[in-house]
């Protein structure tokens, strides 16, 4: 109840008014939303390339964070996604950002201030490279999002 | 109060009986700055912690209870992380008046309650005047609700069907005013053009298609001002010329538009070309400006200003030679700048000499200071030697050797005493005849 009414007014803001390079894709509910982004500046790993990131929102939102993670849409498809190359970013799409956890969450976040916080984690990063142990977490990885216990030992990035 | 206190304290708005102030609907947007960040309404029951961040007292109760560390009392600020022990509830009053102010609409809207009220006033209303809440019948018997306004004074239930008597339906006492007014089927109206009888409920869609309805001629936005009833109107359209020129203003109006906004375009073009023609002049002028500042330098080394000047002239021109007027104007202000240059290197030498002279005029005047000490001191000296002979010199033969040996021991005493060469020279003035009278008074009073 308290997340539904909490993202329809975020939703309402949204839909009116985005910051340059993030666009709402999918809100047909308010337990899941796309949103596509864009990085700005010219840094040639992500030039000229749209990103689509999922939100999943449980009902304790925004006491808990939601699940957010970048999904591929097929290169043939219309609206070609990839998975940008990030070296916190698995080749799955899970994300690895402090932000995104249950103690770095802070209920003062929104969708759109977590969109620019990946943003500027895209832009900010030079280096095109996976996480180190992609393959074998990309393999075998069942777990929910929320409970990998995720080291953020790398704060430059 | 701190956190354990504030997590036993009870939010006052969060009865089940209240409305909740969080789902209103707000007539219009309100400030950002009075959003609770948390639950993004305006603040209900503002708290405040000691970073200053204000939150809603039930959203910050539900943050803490999820982010305190468990064994501590901390608990990191939502909006800026700060370690936090204490919560006030005393919020500015002008932020809850200000939160209280914004105008929403009665909760019993979809009832049909049009009413308009500052949110601080929502409570009492939806309580005591809203007549479109629901409430219990007053028959005890009956377990209906009813709304508040349709309540009769001698605490009837209104829930028993009866039969309308023109439509013969069976219609709910509560709702008979309105099936009596606008609903029921045997309600006629006539139409004020044609004159036909309908049912009331109907009138709507014959008024849009009647053939009486007098209405505007189809090119009255040309400027035919015939109105015509609508079935007359087909012999109207085929005599009125505008209605034939119709496609003709339309074609024209588009061109119009699209040439206003071609215009619009190169109007902005312009612009921007003439923004970028004053940028380049700014640049020439300041490129003509370092030129300058070149020559300025060269005053300073003077053996290079005759080069310097002859390389100007011939710079210069390359620049300019397009603008002539410009090329002199700059040239001329170059000139007045060398002028100024020279008048402040003269001013400079002239308060660098100033500066010299009086410096030798201290360091003269200190060592005149410290010779007149000098002297001073020696005259002294001599004064202390020349004491005890003057005295030698007026006394009597019997009393003589006896302040001869004084005279001896003092002397001795000043030697050691006295530095430098009146130590040398107290002794050796012995001998030396009696001073003048006007020299011994005055011994007197300096000693």
């Amino acid at each position: 109840m308290f997340a539904n009414k909490r993202l329809g007014k975020e939703l309402i803001k949204i839909k009116d008014h985005t910051p340059p390079g993030i666009t709402i894709a999918k809100s047909d509910s308010l337990e899941e939303w796309q949103m596509d982004i864009k990085v700005l500046d010219d840094n040639p790993l992500y030039k000229d390339q749209t990103y689509r990131l999922k939100f999943t929102f449980n009902n304790k939102y925004p006491i808990e964070p939601p699940e957010v993670q970048f999904i591929e849409l097929p290169a043939s498809s219309d609206t070609p996604r990839p998975i940008p190359m990030h070296p916190h970013i698995y080749s799955n799409g899970i994300i690895c950002l402090d932000l995104l956890s249950s103690s770095g969450w802070s209920p003062v976040q929104t969708c759109e201030s977590v969109c620019m916080s990946i943003q500027s984690m895209l832009t900010a990063n030079s280096r095109n490279e996976r996480p180190p142990g992609d393959s074998e977490f990309v393999a075998y990885n069942r777990r929910r999002i929320r409970d990998i216990p995720f080291v953020y030992e790398d704060d430059n990035v | 109060m701190d956190l354990q206190e504030f997590l036993a304290t009870e939010p006052t708005h969060d009865r089940d009986d209240l409305v909740d102030l969080r789902a209103l609907d707000f007539v219009s947007s309100y400030d950002s700055h009075l959003m609770c960040p948390i639950c993004h309404c305006p603040f209900v029951e503002p708290v405040r912690l000691q970073c200053d961040h204000v939150f809603c007292h039930k959203c910050l109760q539900s943050a803490i209870t999820t982010f305190r560390s468990a064994d501590s009392d901390e608990f990191p600020c939502p909006s800026c992380r700060t370690p936090t022990t204490r919560v006030s509830t005393s919020v500015p009053r002008l932020l809850v008046n200000m939160c209280d102010e914004i105008q929403v609409r009665c909760p019993l809207q979809a009832e049909g309650c049009a009413e308009l009220l500052p949110r601080c006033h929502v409570q009492s209303h939806v309580d005591k005047y809203c007549g479109y809440r629901l409430v219990p019948c007053p028959d005890d018997s009956c377990e209906k609700k009813i709304r508040k306004r349709d309540l009769q004074s001698d605490e009837r239930c209104l829930h028993g069907y009866f039969l309308c008597s023109r439509c013969e339906e069976d219609v709910m006492e509560k709702d008979f005013e309105e099936h009596d007014k606008e609903l029921c089927s045997s309600l006629e109206t006539t139409c004020v053009d044609c004159g036909t009888t309908l049912p009331q409920r109907e009138l709507k869609k014959h008024v849009d298609a009647c053939p009486d309805v007098v209405s505007p001629c189809a090119a009255s936005k040309y400027g035919c001002q015939v109105k015509i009833r609508r079935a007359d109107s087909g012999t109207h359209e085929q005599t009125c010329p505008l209605i034939s020129l119709g496609p003709y203003f339309e074609a024209q109006n588009t061109r119009l538009n699209s040439l206003e906004l071609t215009m619009r375009h190169l109007q902005q073009r312009n612009e921007i070309f003439e923004d970028g023609m004053s940028n380049i002049r700014n640049t020439l002028l300041e490129s003509a400006r370092a030129g300058r500042s070149n020559r300025r330098r060269s005053v300073t080394e003077p053996d290079r200003t005759q080069s310097q000047n002859e390389d100007d002239p011939t710079e210069t021109p390359n620049v300019f030679s397009s603008n002539a007027t410009t090329y002199l104007l700059s040239l001329h202000e170059s000139l007045r700048e060398e002028v100024s240059q020279m008048s402040h290197a003269l001013t400079d030498l002239d308060a660098r000499a100033s500066m010299t002279i009086m410096n030798e005029c201290l360091r003269i005047k200190e060592d005149m200071a410290h010779t007149n000490a000098a002297v001073n001191s020696v005259r002294m000296q001599v004064q202390w030697l020349m004491n005890p002979r003057l005295h030698n010199g007026a006394r009597t033969g019997v009393i003589r050797t006896n302040t001869a040996s004084t005279a001896e021991a003092r002397s001795q005493l000043t030697s050691t005493s006295a530095p430098g060469p009146s130590s040398a020279a107290g002794p050796s003035l012995g001998p030396l005849r009696p001073r003048r009278p006007s020299d011994t008074g005055r011994e007197g009073t300096k000693l």
